[in-house]
């Protein structure tokens, strides 16, 4: 059995973790518990920040909006700024668990537990989200790729919780996307997943993109030159196989369970080519597309 | 639908009498007690595939607080073997270790927390031996045995159905068709995982509660394994929270019972978890099968041949019968003039195989049927005219040598199907072109035969009883898997005593208040039990009604008329509760039992006594087609089942929620064996431990299904129907297959079809031959 406490306020949890430095934190624990249970009965105390208000809500601070680490994902996905402003996130989320789950998670959690497949961390890169970071005598800022190190480790010291993510408001993208490619239709974890933005010219060609690939390498992958390259180029079956082939370069994944290096690697590729829908629809209404 | 206050009747739909109590939480299933503060039981499995036991060292976990005893194979006065057919699964093991899930030490403790320290604290030395887990290598000569005591060493039961001059035949043919297919272990993942809890009480009784297909051949086989009399070992079987036939045959039964014996006066209490349950419960057999097929220039299908390889894994379990179902049904419901099938079932060093809702059927229906469609396509005949130009019909010789009887609606379902505005709605759904996708249509039809075969003897006994209270009272001695049979006990007993629901009362299974009724399996639950319970009804309606008559005096007893909770004279109107006819009536006059058998073939497509043991043949068949529309994305090799349609054959239709039920959870099953889910082992060690990488299917991942039934009425049936437990799970993997292969223009022959085989199939730079 662990102990496990409760704090309402941020002073309440800072007086926990002085006192019990050991301790370990969770929100949603829809990450935590299943780990607790692979460790033979630890004992561990926890400290629960899901109730504390300084770490929930979702404020639009007008250049930013700024989301508490510990708001529960249904409360993101009702958010009208977030929906307004960041679709590919609101997308990733949608297909992030099931509704429990998302009545549950959060994406402190989520950015905390730095799985190369967590749903919100390729939208997190291509809108380079900067993480708030605390502790009880300190705040930081970092950005979300300088974090996240690899595989289950994140850049967080003993008594740092992430306090919030802050997203600017503005990107010159109009058009996102976001396909998650899983063992099923929910509650699946992604064995490829793509965060795409983009703008396109009023030829439909593409005059700027920012890309993202989770699950193809220890921590998600924004390859840039490969953004680089596209820019200016027409949005067409050549340009996207030849980013694909080139994008191989950028990957390191793995052979487990759910699929194979070599499916991971042809599917990367292979999804670019839906951004040619995306682009066909984007002529009418701005976002939103999902396959 | 029918109001649950209107007297219960045979055909109309209305909602299963143990719903409320299961949605409210109040159902004690099995894993439910707690009432007894209980001893928590639990064991220490092998944790390598092979090898020979030398010593077990229980003395460190004798010292951890808490722990009552820790029993081993030395504490067992009985044969320490359990099975159905071949006992040979000891309860714990006593020399050699076979599958990395074998029993070795059994802990009892005072808490779940002392349990599993004890259970750390076991260490076992055991010599390795080499592990055979290949079906293939283990038929090999030079292979290790895995049951030294088994004359064909590795190979458990194999049997051979021959028909015609199969050479000659397809000599004879202008169109061959050949391929080996391979069929995944399949996991049952019921709710419930393996369950229950015993006490030894004083008059040297054990009284175990399981969560059990099968009690009265639990208590056989508890008592032999243990040494105990079998009459004083008691078995009560709630509702089972799922079992698909997981829980036929032993599970926690016999384990709980030794417990229980070694702690007097205590409730025990084992309760597997979910990782546990995927090591040492039985799984649907992994298959490879081979077809080879052949048509007449005209497109008459002439020559079929199969050899088919089960991998029962370390035990018989029911092997070998499942092995034999496969045999029988490996022609599938088609006039075939030639025909030579082979079956092997062989043991491995892999996880324990045994019953599952399908029973062997759904790996060879699963390669039969894709076949047939190669063979259509070859000999340029559309998939549906092909099969209505060959399937069986009444009085046939079937594709093994048997007469075709009983009410065979195979026909009757390809017509409904084709008439259906599904199917065109299907043709619409293939012909709507859609960016990176594409589309396809398949069919598959299935045939399951019900019941035990020729020789064991597949019969129930039936009791009921009318309570001083005026409720009657069924006391139903086969098993409510889930599957809904105990509501229908009661909607058949109160369709001919004109009660309804609230009057009507149930005894689940009790080894000392029912009466013996066999296994909930085979397709044959409502048919075997649902036959006595008619004979049963009828006498105890007619002993009322009589015993009305006589008491008012009137001349003869169809004067009166059995209505809810009482009886009425017709010609005076006058009327007297049921509870006050009770009290009249002494115990014993107000219960009626009766037996019923089901019926055997009389033909003998096989001299093989192992084969007829096994159950060759049937003779009572449920039929269906199954339809699906997939849509398979080009980029990825993701396939999404659109559009679902099965006909079915199950006779007359007693409850029509129940059995939509029956044939929509088959087919939700069925996607999954097609498409996600897959056990996975290597050398005998199990890679998939849970939900996290077993993929079952989620309800985003199954589509609308339409059913729809033709209802011909089987003679020998309750009320004229045949079984649907089963039939369901025989047709999505093959129309899924179909279905994918119309689609994407090649076939895939390895299953399930996951993503990454599916876009290895479409791409024409990989090989995707026909071989395995
Ligand atoms: C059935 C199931 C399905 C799932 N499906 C998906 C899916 O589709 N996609 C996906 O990406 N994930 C999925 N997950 C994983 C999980 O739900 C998500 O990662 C979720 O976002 C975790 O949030 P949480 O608040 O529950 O994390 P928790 O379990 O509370 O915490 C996770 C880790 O982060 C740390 N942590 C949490 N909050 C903070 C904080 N504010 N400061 C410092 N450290 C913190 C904890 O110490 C812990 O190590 C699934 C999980 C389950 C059980």
């Amino acid at each position: 059995m662990n102990r496990v406490h409760l704090p309402r306020s941020l002073e309440g949890a800072w007086e926990i973790l002085d006192r019990v430095p050991e301790a370990r934190v969770y929100a949603g624990g829809t990450d935590l518990f299943v780990k607790l249970q692979g460790e033979a009965r630890s004992r561990a105390v926890l400290v629960c920040l899901e109730r504390i208000r300084e770490l929930r809500g979702i404020r639009d601070a007008g250049k930013h909006v700024w989301i508490g680490a510990c708001t529960p994902y249904t409360e993101i996905l009702s958010d009208p700024s977030v929906q307004e402003h960041f679709p590919v996130l609101s997308d990733a989320i949608r297909k992030l668990g099931s509704p429990l789950i998302r009545n549950m998670g959060t994406m402190g959690g989520n950015i905390c537990t730095a799985s190369p497949a967590g749903d919100t961390l390729p939208p997190l890169y291509i809108l380079e989200a900067t993480l708030e970071i605390r502790s009880h005598s300190n705040t930081r800022r970092i950005p979300v790729q300088d974090f996240i190190l690899g595989p289950g480790q994140a850049r967080l010291e003993p008594g740092e919780i992430l306090s919030g993510i802050e997203i600017q408001k503005g990107h010159p993208y109009p058009v996102h996307f976001y396909e998650k490619v899983g063992q099923r239709q929910a509650l699946a974890i992604a064995v490829v997943s793509l965060a795409v933005m983009m703008r396109l010219s009023e030829a439909g060609d593409i005059e700027a993109i920012r890309m993202a690939f989770g699950s193809v390498a220890p921590t998600v992958v924004r390859p840039l030159p490969i953004e680089t390259q596209l820019a200016g180029a027409p949005l067409d079956e050549k340009t996207l196989r030849e980013a694909g082939a080139m994008l191989q370069a950028h990957l390191f994944p793995i052979d487990d369970i759910r699929a194979s290096a070599r499916y991971r690697r042809r599917v990367s590729a292979n999804i670019l080519q839906r951004l040619r829908l995306r682009g066909k629809a984007s002529m009418k209404d701005s976002h939103r597309f999902g396959p | 639908m029918m109001a649950s206050d209107s007297p219960l009747e045979i055909g109309s739909a209305f909602p299963r009498q143990d719903a409320v109590a299961k949605v409210l939480g109040r159902e004690k299933f099995a894993a439910d007690y707690y009432d007894q503060n209980p001893l928590w039981a639990g064991v220490k499995r092998a944790g390598i595939p092979h090898g020979r036991l030398k010593a077990i060292h229980t003395e460190a976990a004798l010292t951890v607080p808490g722990v009552v005893c820790v029993l081993t194979h030395r504490d067992i006065r009985g044969s320490n073997r359990q099975g159905v057919v071949r006992k040979d699964q000891p309860v714990l093991v006593d020399s050699k270790v076979r599958h990395c899930g074998d029993p070795v030490a059994l802990v009892v403790a005072e808490t779940k927390e002392a349990l599993e320290r004890a259970l750390r604290r076991i260490a076992l030395d055991i010599k390795v031996l080499p592990a055979v887990s290949d079906i293939l290598e283990a038929l090999d000569a030079k292979s290790p045995r895995i049951h030294e005591d088994h004359e064909n060493g590795n190979l458990l039961l194999h049997g051979t159905l021959e028909k015609g001059r199969v050479e000659q035949a397809f000599q004879e043919c202008a169109h061959r068709v050949e391929a080996w297919f391979h069929l995944p272990w399949q996991e049952h993942a019921y709710l419930e995982t393996e369950a229950g809890w015993a006490v030894l009480q004083k008059d040297g009784e054990v009284t175990l509660v399981a969560s059990t297909q099968t009690p009265f051949r639990d208590r056989a086989e508890v008592a032999d394994a243990l040494g105990l009399d079998l009459h004083k070992v008691r078995i009560v079987a709630p509702f089972c929270g799922g079992a698909f036939g997981g829980k036929d045959g032993i599970t926690v039964q016999s384990l709980l019972a030794l417990a229980a014996i070694h702690c007097p006066g205590r409730a025990v209490k084992m309760w597997w978890d979910r990782e546990e349950s995927f090591i040492a419960g039985a799984k649907r057999h992994r298959a490879m099968i081979y077809y080879r097929a052949g048509a007449t220039a005209s497109g008459v299908l002439h020559a079929l041949e199969a050899k088919l390889y089960y991998d029962t894994g370390a035990y018989d379990h029911l092997g070998g019968v499942v092995m034999a179902l496969g045999l029988e049904h490996a022609g599938g419901p088609y006039r075939i003039p030639h025909s030579r099938i082979q079956a092997f079932s062989v043991y491995t060093n892999n996880p324990v195989s045994g019953a599952f809702r399908g029973f062997g059927v759904p790996q060879v229906n699963g390669a039969l049927e894709q076949i047939m469609d190669m063979l259509a396509e070859a000999a340029g005949q559309a998939p549906v005219a092909f099969r209505r130009r060959h399937a069986v019909r009444r009085g046939d010789i079937n594709a093994i040598g048997v007469t075709v009887q009983g009410s065979t609606g195979i026909q009757a379902c390809l017509d409904t199907l084709v008439e259906s505005a599904s199917w065109k709605a299907m043709k619409a759904f293939k012909a709507r072109e859609i960016p990176f996708k594409r589309r396809g249509v398949g069919i598959a039809c299935v045939m399951h035969g019900m019941g035990y075969g020729p020789v064991v003897p597949d019969v129930a006994h039936a009791k009921i009883e009318l309570q001083t209270s005026g409720q009657f009272c069924v006391f139903c001695g086969v098993v409510d898997m889930g599957q809904g049979n105990a509501a229908t006990c009661l909607q058949i007993a109160g369709h001919i005593l004109n009660q309804d629901m609230p009057r009507m009362a149930l005894v689940l299974p009790d080894t000392q208040k029912t009466l013996p009724c066999g296994s909930s399996s085979a397709s044959r639950t409502t048919y075997t039990y649902g036959n006595a319970l008619i004979a049963a009804a009828c006498a105890l309606k007619k002993r009322i009604l009589q015993y009305a008559g006589e008491l008012w005096m009137v001349p003869d007893e169809k004067e009166v008329l059995l209505v809810p909770g009482a009886v009425r004279h017709l010609p005076s109107g006058r009327e007297m509760a049921l509870a006050d006819l009770a009290k009249g009536l002494n115990p014993s006059e107000r219960v009626a039992t009766a037996r019923f058998r089901a019926p055997v073939s009389r033909e003998m497509p096989v001299k093989d006594p192992a084969l007829r043991l096994h159950g060759i043949p049937h003779v009572i068949f449920s039929y269906g087609v199954h339809a699906a529309g997939v849509e398979v994305d080009t980029l990825t090799g993701q396939v999404q089942v659109k559009k679902y349609m099965a006909v079915s054959d199950c006779g007359r239709i007693l409850n029509p929620q129940l059995i939509r039920q029956q044939i929509e959870g088959a087919i939700a099953q069925g996607i999954g064996y097609a498409l996600q889910e897959a056990v996975i082992v290597e050398r005998g060690v199990m890679k998939t431990k849970d939900f996290s990488t077993y993929i079952l299917p989620c309800a985003l991942d199954v589509p609308e299904m339409e059913t729809a039934y033709v209802e011909l009425e089987e003679d020998s049936g309750p009320f004229g129907m045949k079984g649907a437990g089963e039939v369901g799970m025989d047709g999505p993997l093959p129309a899924i297959g179909n279905a994918v292969a119309d689609a994407i223009g090649a076939r895939i022959f390895h299953y399930p079809l996951t993503p990454e085989r599916v876009l290895a199939a479409m791409d024409p730079n990989e090989k995707t031959g026909q071989k395995g």
